[in-house]
């Protein structure tokens, strides 16, 4: 038998591999044992920053998806983000905010209202794909800030159900039968909320991002990139491009929708419209798309390092405002401009930058560097 | 019908053995005639070519043949199936690939991707299987991945497998379009100007691979080119179009000397 190198790929499935080589895997370790150690070192601070992180990771994989791979640029990923958020509070519990008490809250298990938000989502993002079907480009994302207002109204104006801009105050626990992810115990030794949040979101991340990737790779990420690139030709190759649009307008919707349930649960627990719609939902929507650009288009590790700088940035400067002189908290104290003023700057900005310098992101950066020392000595 | 087109030696009905029959095909544009009563057929194994100067509706031809235009009148049929009014996506379904005259690839895959791509409407998997991926999606992926790297073999592309193909040369390019084709396992296969802005070397190159293509997988070709000494060297059968009216068919030679395709390129002496 012929002795084999280790470093030969031999077969297709070796080389379909996510984590083919040693170096790749040695990162995948790396990340599992941050996965286990990083709760317990850090403060709580950190731990619910990284759980927010993890949240928009979600929601930008979804849209690196829908964006990057499939080329159909929307602002409307805030309003999907929101559809989530109120099945959160609709289908896992809760309560309005003021005296309104008519609302029918369900008290369904997280396994159950998840995919329920996750599917409604998507329901709802393939009523809009047909859409893109006549539309591209900045027509489409017109159209797509249209969703934004048209939820506006919708969320405002369906008083018994939303509580209109007071929004509604979400009592679900992300517990999966007697885990109880806020409230973890383990062999007896209690973990802080923050703990076990972290570990609950980054669990999710990875997850979404493995199916996300599997897509990608396979038959149906192919055809979304082919229609990207040459429409006219996938479709004379035999894609099918209102499948491929459909489809990934419902999967992009629904990660988002899965995402934006968590993050009601997990982040804010207390939504109201502005977060999601009208121009509020216009600056998340923004936030995901700068989260995608700076991280690297149509890559699935993009959206989560993207996330990583982006709302690190924006959750760091809000924290640390007192020493930023120029800034003020609310309307009413000294500075120049509101904190969530100059976070719209420095998305702005990053956007920019990023599309000058390097369009494909962080994760091009870093594959550059990689490409040049696997290379050295040589240059190419 | 225009008497402009002469009465046809190959009709439609005369060979059993036509893979694919064209008969009086007629498409207009508003006020624009692009092509008049069309008639041809082309056999098994067969490589056919078309020909006439720019504007001749050469395209046009492939583009009823595979579903991107609609001709308004006469028939297409392949294997006796009716095609005209069907989809580009079912005749691809059908077995009818295409080559692009100014290139169709997706310029930001790689070249497996690319022919991945080609195999598109012979694989199964769909948003849900691939996502699990485990089963049968990376099976799928297993078997028509080695069905590309034959066609990458046979094409001699192995050097630039995982490049964006956007990146490569564009005699690479047209390679790749052909192996994309390949990749679809077609019944017959359209050649849009497969040389087209090409040097000599490349030309060569192509025309060896065509012949290759033609001998190992015994396919059927339709070819429309500019370049005569392809056309003449490679093509069993020629028709001349011209304004959209099919000149003459025949062999190589028989049209070279045809008088009115010699009218049609050089200009009628008057």
């Amino acid at each position: 038998m012929a002795r084999q190198s280790p470093y030969l790929i031999t077969n297709y499935g070796k080389d379909l591999r996510l984590f083919g080589s040693s170096w790749k895997r040695a990162g995948l370790l790396l990340l599992a044992a941050l996965f286990v150690v990083l709760p317990l070192q850090l403060d709580d601070f950190w731990l619910s920053l990284l759980a927010t992180v993890g949240v928009y990771a979600i929601g930008a994989v979804g849209l690196n998806l829908l964006t990057g791979y499939a080329g159909q640029v929307s602002l409307g990923h805030a309003f999907f983000f929101g559809v989530g958020a109120y099945c959160a509070a609709w289908f896992g519990g809760g309560n309005a905010v003021g005296t309104r008490d008519e609302i029918l809250f369900l008290d369904l298990p997280m396994i159950v209202w998840l995919p329920l938000a996750g599917l409604i989502g998507a329901a709802l993002g393939a009523l809009v794909g047909p859409v893109a079907l006549r539309l591209s480009g900045q027509y489409l994302a017109i159209v797509s800030i249209g969703l934004l207002f048209v939820g506006d109204w919708i969320l405002l104006g369906w008083v018994s159900a939303t509580n209109g801009s007071q929004g509604l105050r979400i009592a679900a626990e992300p517990s999966i039968g007697p885990v109880n992810f806020s409230d973890l115990n383990i062999f007896g030794s209690a973990f802080s909320p923050e703990q076990g949040e972290f570990w609950f979101v980054w669990t999710l991340v990875a997850l979404v991002a493995l199916l996300a990737k599997n897509i990608v790779r396979s038959r149906p990420g192919r055809a979304l990139q082919a229609i990207r690139d040459r429409d006219v030709a996938a479709e004379i190759i035999g894609v099918n491009p209102a499948r491929a649009k459909i489809g990934v307008f419902a999967l992009s919707s629904g990660i988002a929708a899965v995402a934006g349930g968590i993050y009601g649960m997990i982040v804010v627990r207390t939504i109201t419209p502005e977060i999601f719609t009208g121009f509020g939902g216009l600056v998340t929507s923004i936030t995901f798309i700068a989260i995608i650009i700076v991280g690297g288009i149509s890559t699935i590790s993009g959206a989560i390092v993207g996330s990583l700088v982006v709302v690190t940035l924006r959750q760091v400067t809000s924290r640390f405002v007192d020493l930023l002189p120029f800034l003020k908290q609310t309307p009413n104290d000294d500075g120049l401009m509101l904190v969530g003023q100059f976070n719209l700057i420095v998305f702005g900005l990053l956007i920019i930058i990023f599309l000058l310098a390097e369009p494909l992101g962080l994760i091009a950066l870093w594959r550059r560097v990689t490409t040049y020392f696997k290379a050295w000595p040589f240059s190419y | 019908m225009s008497d402009t087109s002469t009465p046809d030696t190959t009709s439609p009905a005369a060979s059993a053995d036509a893979l694919l029959v064209v008969d009086g095909i007629g498409l207009r544009f508003g006020g624009v005639q692009a092509i008049t009563d069309v008639t041809f057929s082309v056999n098994r194994g067969e490589l056919f070519a078309v020909i006439g100067p720019n504007g001749a509706g050469k395209t046009s031809i492939f583009n009823c043949i595979n579903g991107v235009y609609r001709p308004q009148q006469g028939s297409i049929r392949l294997d006796g199936v009716e095609i005209v009014g069907m989809h580009s996506r079912e005749t691809a379904e059908m077995g009818v690939a295409r080559t692009f005259q100014n290139l169709g690839l997706f310029g930001n895959l790689d070249i497996v991707d690319n022919l991945m791509l080609g195999r598109h409407h012979l694989m199964k998997t769909g948003f849900l299987s691939g996502a699990v991926w485990w089963g049968r999606a990376k099976r799928e992926e297993i078997a028509n991945r080695a069905k590309v790297e034959e066609i990458i073999d046979l094409l001699e592309l192995g050097n630039f497998r995982r490049k964006p193909v956007g990146m490569l040369p564009y005699g690479i390019q047209k390679r790749i379009e052909l192996g994309r084709c390949l990749a679809m396992e077609p019944r017959l296969l359209l050649l849009d100007e497969p040389v087209a802005g090409m040097n000599l070397e490349e030309t060569e190159d192509m025309a060896r691979y065509i012949i290759e293509v033609r001998s190992n997988l015994d396919m059927t070709m339709i070819m429309v080119e500019h370049d005569m000494h392809v056309v003449m060297d490679l093509a069993d059968r020629v028709m001349a179009v011209d304004f959209g009216v099919r000149l003459a068919t025949g062999t190589p030679e028989e049209v070279q000397q045809d008088q009115r395709v010699i009218d049609a390129y050089l200009g009628k002496a008057s």
